[in-house]
């Protein structure tokens, strides 16, 4: 079976989970989304997937969850090898400077988007994160080409001859 | 590994044990096992059960232990004089192989100092603002840039160079389809304008150097320029009539910076150098894998070019072709290649149609195969027919080499055609059914135009 990359939504509001994914959908055919209400299930669902040695491309975490907060697993996710290589956004309203900082500086968080989000801004950062991922993770990228930054894709095969005439 | 890659196994293996158990008469000993060779590669090549230049480096580890004078086998009894094992290994530094390091080499810096994106930029600004002029721009800087560096490596850039183009343009507008599309062809097509715009072109000039014919830079780019820029402005027409631009004017950016640094300077002076000592090999005579080694030293010299860029160099592509051919060289040898035409009575051919056959053969095969493979297994048939009379001497050998080349090229029907097609496709912009249908059409005028070109042109010019 070929490796699926999976992208990861932590938010413990069913409506604002609901939206997020909705915003994200076109995404769905390339990257499967999973979804999780608490970083409990969120740890559950990533042993799933890394077990059944897939990977996760994406987490979009919300950082107030009952029981460890979205920080918190997000510095979990940087330290195991596996999930250290995923892309890491906060969509929050409420983590405070002190926590920012920490998955900022622990976590290597790729991004932070406040409540509300536009879904136009919400879909380009997925989309750019996502890019960045398969360039770095993919062998041939060149499958992804029409749902990510084909510009930039194209332009890591130019540079570095990944592919050549045979 | 998948199904498709067991049958190729198991069929490669019977190929290769078949001609050791079976006895043809007519046939030597040492031809027996170039057939073994032969057999397996083929079916290796075909079903790509491994990769395509592995087979070739087998290929040439085969013929050392089986065919050489060093080898496994002793052939003192029998009528066959092995070649020192260095002959084989020695295809690895053709001259053929050299000049197109020497592309190599010069494509790889380009890149790197962004030549190709301020040659594109330079080259289009005289297209103005009409579509189909744009789309005419970019078909021609596509092709003469693949002209001298890889297919490939082209259209990775030109797509970059067309994607916020087509995000410019109308959902609806059906040239979005013809400008995603003239790229691959237009690479494809200028591949064969010069002897290292594509593989097929060194396996055929190295097959057609063993006969003794040798090829200079500007006398290939005499016979297969011209019909390049024909078939240029025939996959042009095609794509417009079938991708009719909905709108007048398309705005084009090509704003960019053309570096400036030292480095950049020295590759741009040994770029222009270099091409122009090989379009002008008539003139002076220096032969295009010596003047190939120019931008090799200068480059790696000046460090332009350093040793991670020297690792980058697809280097599996010489070993593709070193592979090709040595295969030709123990076909030959052997008496193979002549065993395996003399089995078929060639005279109820006339020469065009001999032409025809060989050239539809190389355009169906090459685009479900890789084109150097498909040139590696045709030419070293095609050339024996010399031997056999009915293609005659240097003129008939040329345009043999020349068809098997250019109809390999003019492949460009399906996504696994090319790399080119398939990085189009990939983009989403076009489907594999557009493809086929402008594909299938520039291929068979393709083909049509290289056997008018033997007829009218090459005979004179050669």
């Amino acid at each position: 079976m070929e490796k699926k990359i999976y992208i990861l939504v932590v938010e413990d509001e069913p409506d604002v989970l609901d939206s997020i994914v909705r915003d994200i959908s076109s995404f769905e055919t390339y990257f499967p989304i999973e979804m999780a209400d608490t970083a409990e299930e969120a740890r559950e669902l990533i042993q799933e997937i890394l077990d059944n040695d897939h990977e996760i491309g994406l987490i979009l975490c919300d950082h107030v969850l009952p029981g460890d907060n979205g920080v918190e697993l997000l510095v979990e996710m940087e330290k195991n090898e596996a999930t250290a290589p995923a892309r890491k956004v906060l969509i929050t309203g409420q983590a405070g400077l002190q926590e920012t900082v920490r998955a900022v500086n622990e976590a290597s968080l790729k991004h932070y988007i406040a409540k509300p989000w536009k879904k136009e801004e919400l879909v380009e950062i997925v989309r750019e994160l996502l890019t960045d991922y398969v360039l770095e993770n993919v062998k041939n990228p060149l499958g992804f080409m029409p749902i990510l930054d084909g510009e930039r894709i194209a332009e890591s095969i130019r540079k570095s001859g990944a592919i050549s005439d045979l | 590994m998948s199904k498709t890659k067991w049958t190729g196994l198991i069929l490669g293996l019977i190929g290769f044990i078949f001609p050791m158990v079976v006895s043809f008469p007519g046939l030597s000993l040492a031809g027996h096992l170039a057939m073994s060779i032969f057999l397996m590669a083929a079916i290796f090549w075909m079903f790509e059960t491994v990769p395509i230049y592995s087979t070739s480096i087998l290929v040439i580890f085969f013929q050392v232990i089986l065919l050489s004078a060093e080898g496994f086998i002793d052939y003192s009894s029998v009528l066959y004089e092995p070649l020192p094992y260095t002959q084989f290994i020695a295809t690895l530094a053709d001259p053929i192989i050299i000049l197109f390091l020497g592309g190599f080499v010069l494509a790889d810096a380009a890149v790197k100092y962004d030549f190709d994106k301020s040659m594109t930029r330079l080259l289009l600004q005289p297209f103005g603002s009409q579509p189909k002029f744009i789309i005419l721009g970019l078909m021609l800087v596509t092709a003469v840039l693949s002209a001298f560096m890889s297919n490939t490596a082209t259209t990775a850039m030109m797509i970059t160079v067309i994607i916020p183009i087509i995000a410019r343009m109308e959902p609806g507008d059906p040239a979005r389809i013809a400008v995603a599309l003239c790229i691959p062809f237009a690479a494809n097509i200028g591949g064969i304008a010069t002897p290292i715009g594509t593989p097929p072109n060194a396996v055929v000039i190295a097959a057609l150097n063993q006969q003794g014919v040798t090829v200079a830079f500007s006398s290939w780019m005499l016979y297969a320029t011209p019909i390049a820029i024909i078939m240029l402005i025939i996959a042009w027409y095609i794509l417009l009539k079938l991708h009719p631009p909905a709108v007048d004017i398309l705005t084009l950016n090509l704003d960019g910076k053309l570096k400036k640094s030292r480095n950049a300077i020295i590759l741009y002076a040994t770029f222009g150098l270099t091409v122009l000592l090989w379009v002008t090999e008539g003139l002076h005579g220096i032969r295009s894998s010596i003047v190939a080694l120019m931008p090799v030293a200068v480059l790696t010299l000046s460090s332009a070019l350093d040793k991670h860029d020297i690792r980058k160099l697809p280097w599996e592509v010489l070993w593709l072709i070193a592979g090709g051919i040595a295969l030709g060289i123990s076909m030959k040898e052997t008496g193979l290649a002549e065993w395996m035409v003399s089995s078929i009575s060639w005279d109820q051919f006339g020469y065009l149609m001999l032409l025809a056959l060989f050239g539809m053969v190389a355009l169906v095969m090459s685009n479900f195969l890789s084109n150097t493979v498909t040139a590696s297994l045709l030419i070293p048939l095609a050339i024996s027919l010399v031997t056999s009379g009915i293609i005659q001497g240097t003129a008939g050998m040329m345009t043999m080499g020349l068809v098997v080349a250019l109809s390999a090229s003019f492949a460009m029907v399906l996504p696994i055609s090319t790399p080119p097609n398939a990085i189009a496709v990939s983009t989403g912009m076009i489907q594999t059914k557009h493809m086929i249908i402008s594909g299938s059409i520039i291929g068979l005028i393709g083909l049509l135009l290289v056997l008018i070109f033997s007829v009218i042109y090459w005979p004179f010019i050669i």
